[in-house]
Order: structure tokens, then C-alpha cells, then sequence
């Protein structure tokens, strides 16, 4: 049973008149990973904010645990960890200083936590060093460092990956993901990379000037996508034209997107009509169904993005 | 409590650990040792009396007394009086000796902490530098951001940064105590461990314990570094920038008594803070404004204390972090 981690209840933030979150309600459960997307200025930031205690609600409630932000702050920010935008630690000082700092601010953080935590985060080798030193991966990882030194049950991440390598945000994914399954620890990530969101969150909430426009489980959307809905199917052919006139013929609509052959088809049938190519000596590379990319319902949903 | 300590340790650990706080000690130090060196290559000090001391000094006050006709004689050429002057008060210290048949101390590290109390306003500068960065600072480095999403409350945060800045002042008034102390001590020699010395004050010349002398010294500055810390604190809360938290602090701290004599006419200028910073007012007698009095000032500093404590608090708590 994995109960409710975080949960925001019609959140409200209104600044200068201008009512920016208009009435946000979403849960996340313990153990989940929560992808929050959104076209620029849509919010996703100051939610963030609200969340982590920089800014006070309007309106509404934001409960961890159960706690409330607003009248239990201090139990509710104890199972916390955030990077808000770009991690910014403090430049003068080194990476364990700084680890140091922060963990000053909790109970009980022992210095082989910490050491656990940066080797967590591979950055032995560098931790003595000035972070003015650090490159911008080894800042986003001594950013994440900070926010799981205390073992948050949620961890907010903004744009968590931002700055590292291909190996690092393998890595970073990998992590995030031990964290949800073995830890238990609800992760909220923000990001614009939606392919990044696809691999790593179980379920993705879009945001678009200030309310919740869509939501919904990754891993269900195959599910959803029942026998009879029709799927976009590609043909690789050696013999495109001769293919092409054959599907028109069975009154298929066919699309021609370079040397490849698109077609609209159930599952049930995609045997008949590959019989039906096989018996006329086409000879098939591939038969694929294609996903419809997040990056395409996403785009669908928003519309071209008008900032507000 | 020990959750305070460890936000009071954090702050003091950000401001130890940057070299700009160590440059302040570096300036301190060479001005304490050129202040020593001018005072040998002048010779302005009769740092030893011998046995012969009372010869001495009847010298030394013939020495002075010609010094002080040809300042008399200038001063009245340029038509500027100058009072009583400095050479005039020494005579007179040095009489109180011969007439009361006290030994002169020879001058050492407890005088010369005395002579360095001036450098508290430079402590005070150090000390408004530090206190405008403290809070501002971490929103131009955006750790603003990190700082306030822990389980501590913003006021103890506040609470921690605004104690250590004092803190500050208290190391680095201890540095130059035991720096001054230390050269002078090597240079000028040791006055034993309570000496006394002759001091003009309201009533007159008085022979006092030279410690004692010290502390209230120091303590008369320090009400200004007090002061124009926790307003320089409070300006760069409230607009998180140091640069007007710093230039406002240090041109109220210079050009604060200037501002009592330009409104000193009216009898609301009482009411300024500048004009309640200077105790020492009430023991030499040479009030500022007529009716003024030390509790009337102690209660002033105490209001413009707390107003500066309570709007820093305030925009500190209720302010949204926003993004820059
Ligand atoms: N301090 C502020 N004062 C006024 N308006 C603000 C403030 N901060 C944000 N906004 C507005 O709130 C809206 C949401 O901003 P927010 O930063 O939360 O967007 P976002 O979803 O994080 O965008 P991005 O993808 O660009 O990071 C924007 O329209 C922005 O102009
Ligand atoms: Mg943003």
C-alpha cells in the first residue's frame, strides 16, 4: 500500500494581482516518480516554490506526509529535499563544506552519511575542492547531494539532469529510480526534456497556465491503447511503390514519409495486411507500430505555447 | 537551543572562510603596527621615567609650555582658538603627579590598547561590511533558495545571521585588543597587571585603574558599531543589496554627528539617532542638546533597536523568495 506523499489541494498563488497557479490539486504517492511538465511560464517553478516554503500559498493547501506546510512547516520541510532551478551552492567554500552547512540545518547527520552521500553522487575525488572549481555537472550532482543528505521522503527536483553527460544522467536516472523503488521517497521532477520524463517518471501531470490540463501513467498508456483504436504502423519495404499501390487498393490510407510507408491500423490487423504483402513478393524489412511521442501529445495539448 | 548553535556556527563559518574577512584583519594589524611605528620615529611619547622622575616631568612641562605659547601665539595670529589644548592638559596631568607624588606610568600595552581605541570605528566599518552581505549576499548567490527550505524557522535563521555579525565584531575587537596589547606590550613594555593613570574628566583630573579606563572606553564606541551594524543589517534585509546597506552605513556613521548640528537648533533633533550615540556626552558633562539625559538616551537607542530588529524581521519573514 503506498500511501499519499505529497498532495496539493486547489493551491492558489496570486502576485501582483495576477493569479499565476489557478487552482492546482495533484497527488503524489510514496515510491513514485511524478513528471511535471509544462510550456514556459506555465507555472511549474513558482508551484515548486510553494511547495518548498519560498513562497506562501494564496490559497489552498500543500500537505507532506500529511503535514502542512502552511501550519507545520518545520515537520513538513524536515521530509523535503529540493534543487529550485540551478543548484547554487555556495562558490567559496568547498563541496563538504557546503554539505556541512546544509546538514547543520537537520538533526542527527552524521558525517558517514555525508561521506555516503558523495560517493552516492561520485564526487570523492573533488568534494575538497572550491565549487567555484566545479564544472556544472559536478554542481547539478553536489545540488542533488544536498537534497537526499537528510532522507526526504519527497524529493523535488527542477530540472535535475540540466549540465550532465550522457553516463551522468544514466547514472542520475538509475539513482532516482533506487530512490523511489528501494527508498520509498516520492520524486517530483520538472524538466523540459520529455523524453527524459518518459524513461524515468511513472506518471506525468501537464501544466499550462497555471491549472493541471492533463494527467496520466505512463506505463498505462499501451493499455489504453485498446484492440480496436488504431495505431500508427510503419512499413519498411524494398518495394515502396509497388507496396504503396497494393494498400491503396485494400483502401488503406497510406502515407509516404521518405522511403518508409506509414499506415493506420489496429492490431488485429496488421497479420492480414502483411500476408497480403508477402503473397504479392514484397519483400518487408520491418513492421513497427510507433509510439505517438510524449513530445507530440505534449505539443497537441498545449498548442503553441502564448506566455501569458 | 543546540539547533542554534549549529546556524550561528554555519554563519560564522561562511564569513571565516572568505578572504576578503581575513583582508580586514590583515589592515587592522599593519595599521596597529604603523600607528607604533610613527609613535617611535615622532617621539611623542616619554615612555620612561626613571627615578628621577619628578625632575622629568617638571622638564617635560617646560618643554610643553613653550610648545603651548607658540600654538597660543599661532591661534591667535589666524584668529582660530583652539581652548584648552592637549599640551595644557598634559601640564596639568603631569602637575596632578608632582602634587600628589605619584609615579608616572611609563607608557606600555595597556595604554597603547587604550590609544588604539580609536580603531573601533574602523571595526565598526568591518563590521557594517559584514552585516550588509550577511542576508543580501545569499540572494545574489541564490543559495537564498537552499537556505530557507529547511525544517528552521526564517526568524531563527535571521536570529543566526544577525548574532554572528556581532560575533564578528566581538572577534575582531578581541583581535585588535590582543594585537595592541601584544606590540605594545614588546615595544613599549608592560605596565603590570592593574595599573592606574591620571584621566581628565567632568569633575576634574582623577586618578583611575587604566583597565577600567579601557573597557569604558571601547564601550563608548562600540554603542555606535552597535548601531549602525543593525542598521546597515536592516537596510540590506529589506532592499537585499549591500551596496546601499553599506554606503548608507557608513556615510550615517561618519556624517552622523553632522547631521545633529545641522537640526541642532530645533528641539526634535534630540529625537535623532546620531544625536544619542555618543554617552560619553553625559560624563564629560558637554551635553549636545539641553535636556537630554542617559536614560533619555539609553531609552532612544533602545527604540531605534528594536525598530530596526522588527522591520528586518518582518521583510525577512513575509517576503516570497521569487526568482531574480
Ligand atoms: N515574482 C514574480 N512576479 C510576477 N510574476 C511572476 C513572478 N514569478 C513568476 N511570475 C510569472 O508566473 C508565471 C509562471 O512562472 P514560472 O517561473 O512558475 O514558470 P515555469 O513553468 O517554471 O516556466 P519555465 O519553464 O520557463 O521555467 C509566469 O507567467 C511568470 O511571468
Ligand atoms: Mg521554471
Amino acid at each position: 500500500m503506498s500511501q499519499i506523499a505529497l498532495e496539493l489541494k486547489d493551491v492558489k498563488k496570486t502576485i501582483s494581482k495576477k493569479e499565476i497557479i489557478k487552482g492546482l490539486s495533484f497527488n503524489v504517492k510514496q515510491g513514485e516518480v511524478y513528471g511535471f511538465i509544462g510550456p514556459n511560464g506555465a507555472g511549474k517553478t513558482t508551484t515548486i516554490r510553494m511547495i518548498v516554503g519560498l513562497m506562501k500559498l494564496s490559497d489552498g493547501d500543500i500537505k507532506v506526509l500529511g503535514k502542512s506546510i502552511q501550519s507545520d512547516y518545520s515537520e513538513a520541510a524536515k521530509n523535503i529535499g529540493a534543487i529550485v532551478e540551478n543548484p547554487e551552492l555556495y562558490p567559496f567554500m568547498s563541496g563538504w563544506k557546503n554539505l556541512i552547512h546544509f546538514a547543520n540545518m537537520y538533526e542527527g547527520i552524521s558525517k558517514d552519511r555525508i561521506r555516503e552521500v558523495v560517493k552516492l553522487v561520485g564526487l570523492e575525488k573533488v568534494i575538497n575542492d572550491k565549487v567555484k572549481k566545479y564544472s556544472l555537472g559536478m554542481r547539478q550532482r553536489l545540488g542533488i547531494a544536498q537534497a537526499i543528505l537528510h532522507k526526504p521522503s519527497v524529493l523535488i527536483l527542477d530540472e535535475p539532469t540540466n549540465g550532465l553527460d550522457p553516463a551522468g544522467i544514466r547514472e542520475i536516472r538509475q539513482y532516482i529510480k533506487d530512490l523511489a523503488v528501494k527508498e520509498n521517497v516520492a520524486v517530483i521532477i520538472s524538466s523540459h526534456l520529455l523524453s527524459e520524463i518518459e524513461l524515468i517518471c511513472d506518471r506525468i501531470g501537464i501544466i499550462k497556465h497555471g491549472e493541471l490540463i492533463s494527467e496520466r501513467s505512463v506505463n498505462d498508456q499501451d493499455d489504453s491503447k485498446s484492440e480496436e483504436t488504431k495505431q500508427k504502423v510503419l512499413l519498411d519495404v524494398e518495394q515502396v511503390d509497388h507496396a504503396e499501390g497494393i494498400l491503396k487498393e485494400l483502401e488503406i490510407p497510406v502515407n509516404r514519409e521518405g522511403g518508409q510507408l506509414f499506415v493506420e491500423l489496429t492490431r488485429q490487423e496488421v497479420p492480414g495486411i502483411v500476408k497480403q504483402l508477402v503473397n504479392k513478393d514484397i519483400a518487408i524489412y520491418t513492421v513497427a507500430t510507433t509510439k505517438v511521442t510524449l513530445e507530440d501529445e505534449f505539443l497537441e495539448l498545449t498548442g503553441g505555447n502564448v506566455i501569458e | 537551543m543546540s539547533r542554534f548553535f549549529k546556524l550561528l556556527f554555519n554563519e560564522l563559518m561562511k564569513i571565516f572562510v572568505r578572504k576578503t574577512t581575513w583582508v580586514m584583519y590583515g589592515i587592522l594589524t599593519v595599521i596597529v603596527i604603523a600607528g607604533i611605528i610613527l609613535t617611535i620615529t615622532t617621539d611623542q611619547i616619554e615612555t620612561e621615567y626613571s627615578d628621577n622622575w619628578r625632575e622629568e616631568l617638571k622638564q617635560e612641562n617646560e618643554n610643553l609650555a613653550e610648545e603651548n605659547a607658540e600654538m597660543k601665539r599661532g591661534s591667535e595670529e589666524s584668529g582660530i582658538d583652539f581652548g584648552v589644548t592637549y599640551f595644557e592638559e598634559q601640564i596639568n596631568k603631569n602637575n596632578y603627579y608632582l602634587e600628589n607624588d605619584i609615579k608616572p606610568l611609563n607608557y606600555g600595552a595597556w595604554q597603547h590598547v587604550l590609544d588604539n581605541a580609536g580603531l573601533v570605528s574602523l571595526i565598526s566599518l568591518f563590521t557594517i561590511i559584514i552585516g550588509s552581505g550577511i542576508v543580501s549576499s545569499e540572494f545574489r548567490w541564490g543559495t537564498i533558495k537552499l537556505l530557507l527550505i529547511r525544517p528552521v524557522s526564517r526568524t531563527m535563521i535571521l536570529a543566526s545571521k544577525f548574532v554572528a555579525v556581532l560575533l564578528f565584531a566581538l572577534f575582531t575587537l578581541i583581535f585588535l585588543w590582543i594585537v595592541s596589547f601584544i606590540s605594545g606590550a614588546i615595544v613599549f613594555g608592560f605596565e603590570g597587571f592593574n595599573p592606574s593613570i591620571v584621566l581628565q574628566k567632568a569633575e576634574g583630573l582623577v586618578y583611575v585603574p587604566l583597565v577600567g579606563e579601557v573597557l569604558t572606553e571601547y564601550g563608548y564606541n562600540l554603542v555606535n558599531l552597535v548601531m549602525m551594524t543593525t542598521f546597515a543589517f536592516m537596510i540590506s534585509t529589506i532592499f537585499r543589496n549591500s551596496s546601499i546597506a553599506i554606503g548608507l552605513g557608513i556615510f550615517l556613521m561618519m556624517g552622523g554627528n553632522m547631521v545633529v548640528q545641522i537640526f541642532s537648533e530645533y528641539d526634535w533633533a534630540k529625537f535623532i539617532l546620531f544625536a544619542n550615540t555618543n554617552l560619553r556626552q553625559y560624563e564629560t558633562g558637554n551635553v549636545w542638546i539641553d535636556g537630554m539625559t542617559l536614560g533619555f538616551s539609553i531609552t532612544m537607542l533602545i527604540i531605534y533597536f528594536v525598530v530596526f530588529i522588527v522591520l528586518s524581521w518582518v521583510f525577512f519573514n513575509k517576503r516570497d523568495v521569487a526568482g531574480q
